[in-house]
């Protein structure tokens, strides 16, 4: 579904008086990513510190509220890209900067799905816990969460996981366990989500409820999503591709409007 | 039968130890969550061990015994961390390597000290010789240990389960492996009395790992660990009380074990 909304209509959308439902954190469905949400200038990474380039001279900028696919095959320095925003590897050269600062760890509002996450096997773990880890980035060192139970039901049922609320999180399949990462991701109050081919686990009714996460809830958020599949990338505003070690943009939206080809 | 259980409460050094056993049970169980959950068995294993060389060592230097077992514990967990940090070397090989150097500087340093029947105690446990003192040292080192896992629980817990989004959010999972290491050194040292250097592992691991198997929960499954550490821990004193060849320690981690195997055998899930 693509949305064309008319410039008073997008203010008001952006006002308190929403037309469209709100995200279980948004303060008010706002957004408080204003302008540009990354830019990038001349970056160069590698996946490990000491190993060779996955992509370097990458210049692109993406708006706040555009959703942006990172394309390319495998091995191609996707998932590089997106380790590198979110601040878990350090650029080699060149400048990056995510919400007006160079990436950082202890961002909430910036959330990153990994291809494949790593969890510790059979841990006593609920999937209710998992998203209330997401309230964690509000809570400080040594401060207990005892509230915030609402903002994850919501979650959960976004995502349609209420009723798996109390299996343990080892017991999931790949893309209800995809579900509660995106869920955890909302509960985080995350405005860019950086998300590494999370279609992958996902069958289609899992995909058809994050498809409809990602791209029916007006500007709350920022997505960069990483996919091999070029199919992917239909419903997306820009497109990012990944070749030969760099990065070229090849389908621009103009940030809060959306363009679809 | 109330006589049975009645008749060891009339003596001083058994009520001390029941005490010991109470106080060591609870904290090596609710670590030992952790330890087991986060696959660190084996650096448990070795930091217990290193208490021998730091005791023995203390003795020569005339320290507390005491602060020579956390010290060469500390030492322990630091080498072994350094060495993984190098390339080519694997962690459990790190911890191999520290594990080994410093049980055989222990027995080097036994040998020194002229004294092998002196450190039976510390190898094997005498929970029956422990003193007022230990008691104290024992809760103390039990208060700060519940009371640090009390108020790092949530960054515990999801360090534990998923350490890159501990990262992202900014949780230090390294700081908090170091802190955990650091407890669970503390608890090794307070509970070394309980079942001796070659031991104190099993006070870890055991009901820990029956947590696991009954537990749904992290907190259900530190419950379950300590019901099944304090139903060994007493039930070992008994067993020890009464027959009269078989050592404290021993009794303590084989009745430890039995609850392991009940639930092993007849678990409900997984």
């Amino acid at each position: 579904m693509s949305l064309h909304f008319p410039a008073w209509l997008q203010r008001l959308n952006d006002s308190p008086l929403e037309l469209l439902p709100t995200l279980p954190y948004s303060s008010g469905g706002k957004t408080h990513c204003q302008g540009i949400a990354v830019q990038a200038t001349d970056l160069s990474a590698s996946a490990r510190p000491d190993g060779h380039l996955a992509f370097e001279h990458a210049t692109f900028e993406i708006p706040c509220g555009c959703r942006a696919a990172l394309i390319g095959p495998n091995g191609s320095g996707k998932s590089t890209v997106l380790r590198a925003l979110a601040g878990l590897i350090k650029p080699r050269e060149g400048k990056v900067q995510v919400l007006g600062s160079p990436p950082a760890l202890g961002r909430s509002q910036v959330a990153y799905l990994s291809q494949r996450p790593t969890f510790t096997e059979n841990f006593p773990l609920q999937l209710r816990r998992l998203v209330q880890m997401g309230t964690y980035a509000h809570h400080g060192w040594f401060e207990e969460c005892h509230h915030g139970n609402q903002t994850v039901d919501r979650a959960l049922e976004l995502m349609g996981l209420t009723n798996l609320a109390d299996r343990p999180v080892h017991t999931l399949s790949g893309g209800q366990l995809q579900r509660g990462l995106l869920a955890r991701a909302t509960v985080q109050g995350a405005e860019i989500l950086l998300l590494d081919e999370p279609y992958a686990a996902l069958d289609q009714a899992s995909r058809d409820i994050v498809e409809k996460f990602l791209f029916e809830q007006g500007h709350a958020f920022t997505v960069i999503m990483a996919t091999h599949d070029p199919a992917d990338s239909r419903r997306f505003d820009r497109i990012l591709e990944m070749r030969n070690g760099t990065v070229t943009t090849t389908h621009s939206c103009t940030g809060h409007g959306h363009h679809h080809a | 039968m109330l006589e049975v259980i009645r008749e060891p409460l009339a003596e001083a050094f058994f009520v001390r130890a029941l005490w010991a056993v109470v106080l060591g049970g609870l904290t090596c169980a609710c670590l030992g969550a952790y330890v087991v959950l986060r696959r660190m068995a084996f650096v448990s294993t070795a930091l217990t061990h290193s208490i021998l060389p730091g005791v023995v060592g203390a003795m020569l230097l005339g320290l507390s015994p005491y602060v020579g077992a956390l010290a060469a514990a500390l030492l322990t967990a630091a080498g072994a961390a350094w060495l993984s940090n190098r390339k080519g070397t694997s962690e459990d090989s790190a911890i191999g390597v520290m594990l080994s150097v410093m049980f055989a500087a222990g027995i080097a340093m036994m040998q020194l000290a002229h004294s092998w029947r002196d450190f039976t105690g510390l190898l094997f446990g005498s929970v029956v010789s422990v003193g007022p003192q230990d008691i104290v040292i024992i809760a103390v080192t039990a208060f700060v240990v519940l009371v640090s896992l009390r108020i790092l629980h949530k960054e515990m817990e999801l360090a534990s389960f998923d350490e890159e989004y501990a990262r992202l959010l900014g949780a230090k999972p390294a700081l908090l492996r170091a802190i955990l290491l650091g407890l669970v050194a503390l608890g090794a040292v307070a509970c070394v009395r309980l079942v001796g250097a070659l031991l104190t592992t099993a006070l870890f691991v055991i009901p820990a790992a029956t947590g696991v198997l009954l537990g749904r929960t992290l907190p259900q499954v530190m419950g379950w660990a300590v019901a099944c550490a304090l139903l060994g821990g007493i039930g070992g004193l008994y067993l020890s009380y009464y027959l009269a060849w078989m050592p404290s320690g021993a009794a303590i981690v084989l009745c430890c074990a039995l609850p392991y195997l009940a639930v092993r055998i007849f678990a409900p899930r997984r």
